[in-house]
């Protein structure tokens, strides 16, 4: 057959694009640094356009790139891996908790007072940053346990499950005990007497909802980590892991035949989506959104799932272009007031009728546009050296 | 016979009362082509699905490269070095040829996602190398050109291909096609025939053959083994099957004394 001796592929330029699309350009320090700068410079853009637009939009953006961080993370699971899950609005409540717990009762403890401190980076901005952290690796810890049932559950029944596990977590945050009121100086003192036999009962201010969180999250913190996970999300899907996920969503019995580890993969996904979930949920907690159980439910969870959908199962600029259109349109909507959802949900009903496979479907924004350009057909015979693939763009 | 890369021994299952496969011995040393028929029905499948783990056999054992597994999962089987194409094609259609490829040079080792996402140095080396491999293998069976295409959009014939490019991608050492020639064109078959043994050449591999076509079979085939609901009613070198009363039989029914007189 084919003279392999005098292979083609082995073609520098060819190999180079390649290495140019798997790693981004450049050395390690690069590969690492670059992404890092990137991140930071849209948390800073953003938060320059917060504050041309003013307050109001400022704070519609925070939420807009809470739910990016939502949808992106629920893609792995969704979009990649191809398992349904409903609970993804859990994973942000768990994650939105404990990094409110735990941001609160530092400040508490720490300031003796839950207001916001004043400055750039401070200590209560190291408490969010903790709290967001921990939250997340609970919200992970909770992805493990739910990712284990979907080992057995295919389709509509690991559906049920993972809508079981929002409502366990929205009943279970429904029977915390009263929040420590930071105004009244006697349960401030009893705190800090007593402060581990105070928090083992998990003040969490039960059904009225967790108030008066510290509001550290400002569009640059918001927005920074929002890149960064969509930044993990495409160096995941373009790499071996990543092919794995998404052979899993094309067939399980061929994947696994071809030696995927159905078991790691599957669980892996709802990990580390559950993690972003987590991260997404302490951010929201620090934007002056008062935490509710209500927000464990499947509401919010369809909302998500509904972002997923609309960008297209897989695709990860679907997913944020989905987060800002299905933020900020409501928002745009308001003055329709009581007309406002039923427009939203016809709204949702025609792009769904027009593109059924989402706004992009499994693919990338940017593969939309070499899409358009005119293809050369592939003539080549066998044996000649094969057209050098178009490379992918660098994350 | 030297060492054997691939030995079942005396392995059966039952459904229900149903005996698909009982008592099959497959004795593969490396560079065969070992070819597996019977009429439909006859349990060649089945043995693929018992081989590679998708079923449990019951009795019997089966050794590949002197480790036993039959009690490993599929994914633990292709990892040892067995790998199987489907009938039905089970390709991962929306990803692209080359990614279909890629997937299955991940058994061969992967990273884990702190270094998929810090893009390590090993993780970049070994990207790279699994995409030069899956190249390599893809030029072979002359996909080499589509390597960007979505599997799905890919004609019928150049599937089955990419089927065997997939599996090839996690170096077996047992290489089980599941009627890799169907469907194709006599041309096609050629040089589907060539391409088999080319690459069971190249790296040395054991081929066991399930294929309805017996011209393939006996052209290429150094040895046969044929089933009847699920008993192996003849083994031996194509020449020697051809004229076995039994195969014959199962394949065309009993001899009518009438007409053949």
């Amino acid at each position: 057959m084919a003279a392999t001796d005098t292979n083609p592929i082995a073609a520098p330029t060819d190999l180079a694009a390649h290495y140019a699309a798997i790693t981004g350009t450049g050395s390690m320090a690069l590969r690492i640094l670059a992404p890092i700068l990137a991140c930071l410079a849209v948390g800073l853009a953003v938060t320059g356009l917060g504050a041309a637009l003013g307050d109001y939009p400022d704070n519609v953006l925070k939420q807009v790139g809470v739910f990016i961080i939502a949808a992106v993370s629920l893609n792995i699971v969704n979009g990649f891996t191809g398992q349904f899950s409903m609970g993804h609005a859990g994973f942000m409540a768990v994650g939105g908790y404990v990094a409110a717990g735990v941001s609160y009762y530092a400040s508490l403890l720490y300031f003796g007072t839950a207001q916001a401190q004043d400055g750039l980076l401070t200590m209560g901005h190291v408490f969010m940053s903790l709290g967001v952290v921990v939250g997340a690796c609970a919200a992970a810890g909770m992805g493990y346990l739910v990712g284990l049932p979907s080992l057995r559950l295919r389709g509509d029944y690991l559906a049920i499950v993972t809508l079981g596990f929002g409502e366990i977590v929205r009943v279970i945050l429904q029977q915390t005990s009263p929040q420590v009121n930071a105004a009244d100086p006697a349960q401030l003192q009893a705190l800090r007497d007593a402060p581990f036999s105070t928090l083992i009962t998990l003040p969490f201010n039960g059904p009225l909802g967790f108030e008066a969180i510290p509001r550290y999250a400002n569009n640059a913190w918001v927005w920074a980590v929002a890149a960064a996970t969509c930044v993990v999300a495409y160096r995941v899907k373009t790499s071996s892991s990543g092919r794995a996920f998404l052979s899993i969503r094309e067939d399980e019995i061929a994947a696994r035949s071809m030696g995927i580890n159905l078991t790691r993969y599957k669980v892996r996904a709802f990990v580390l989506a559950a993690f972003f979930a987590g991260v997404a949920g302490g951010l929201l907690a620090h934007i002056g959104v008062p935490l509710s159980p209500v927000d464990a439910g499947f509401q919010r969870s369809f909302e998500i799932i509904i972002m997923v959908v609309l960008g297209g199962l897989g695709s990860i600029s679907g997913a944020v272009l989905a987060a800002v259109l299905l933020t900020v349109i409501p928002e745009l909507l308001r003055d329709l007031q009581q007309y406002r959802l039923i427009l939203y949900a016809l709204l949702l009903i025609l792009v769904m009728l027009l593109r059924p496979q989402g706004l992009f479907g499994v693919r990338e924004i940017w593969d939309l546009w070499s899409a358009k350009r005119p293809t050369t057909p592939p003539v080549t015979p066998p044996n000649s050296p094969p057209n050098s693939p178009p490379a992918e763009p660098a994350p | 016979m030297s060492r054997l890369l691939l030995d079942a021994r005396d392995i059966g299952i039952t459904f229900g009362g149903l005996k698909a496969v009982q008592g099959l011995t497959l004795q593969l040393p490396p560079g065969v082509l070992h070819g597996l028929i019977g009429p439909n029905g006859a349990g060649k499948t089945t043995a693929f699905n018992l081989l590679t783990g998708v079923y449990q056999p019951q009795s019997g054992s089966i050794t590949l490269d002197s480790t036993r597994i039959d009690a490993l999962p599929p994914h633990q089987i292709a990892k040892a070095g067995l790998c199987r194409t489907f009938q039905n094609i089970r390709l991962f259609g929306e990803l692209t040829v080359l990614d279909n490829v890629r997937t299955a040079c991940h058994c061969r080792g992967s990273h884990s996602i702190f270094a998929t996402v810090l893009r390590s140095g090993p993780f970049v080396r070994q990207e790279l190398a699994m995409h030069r491999r899956s190249m390599e293998l893809l030029e072979v069976f002359g996909l080499a050109h589509l390597a960007r295409e979505q599997a799905k959009n890919l004609p019928y014939g150049d599937q089955r291909r990419l089927e065997i490019c997939r599996a090839l991608a996690t170096q077996p050492k047992v290489l089980l096609l599941d009627e890799p020639a169907a469907g194709m064109n006599p041309s096609e078959k050629r040089s589907l025939a060539n391409a088999i043994r080319h690459i069971k050449d190249r790296y040395n591999l054991a081929v066991l053959l399930i294929e309805h076509d017996m011209g393939l079979v006996m052209d290429i085939c150094q040895h046969i083994t044929v089933l009847d609901h699920g008993v192996t009613i003849a083994a031996g070198p194509p020449a020697h099957i051809q004229n076995d009363p039994k195969v014959c039989e199962a394949y065309l029914g009993q001899p009518v004394d009438a007409v053949t007189t």
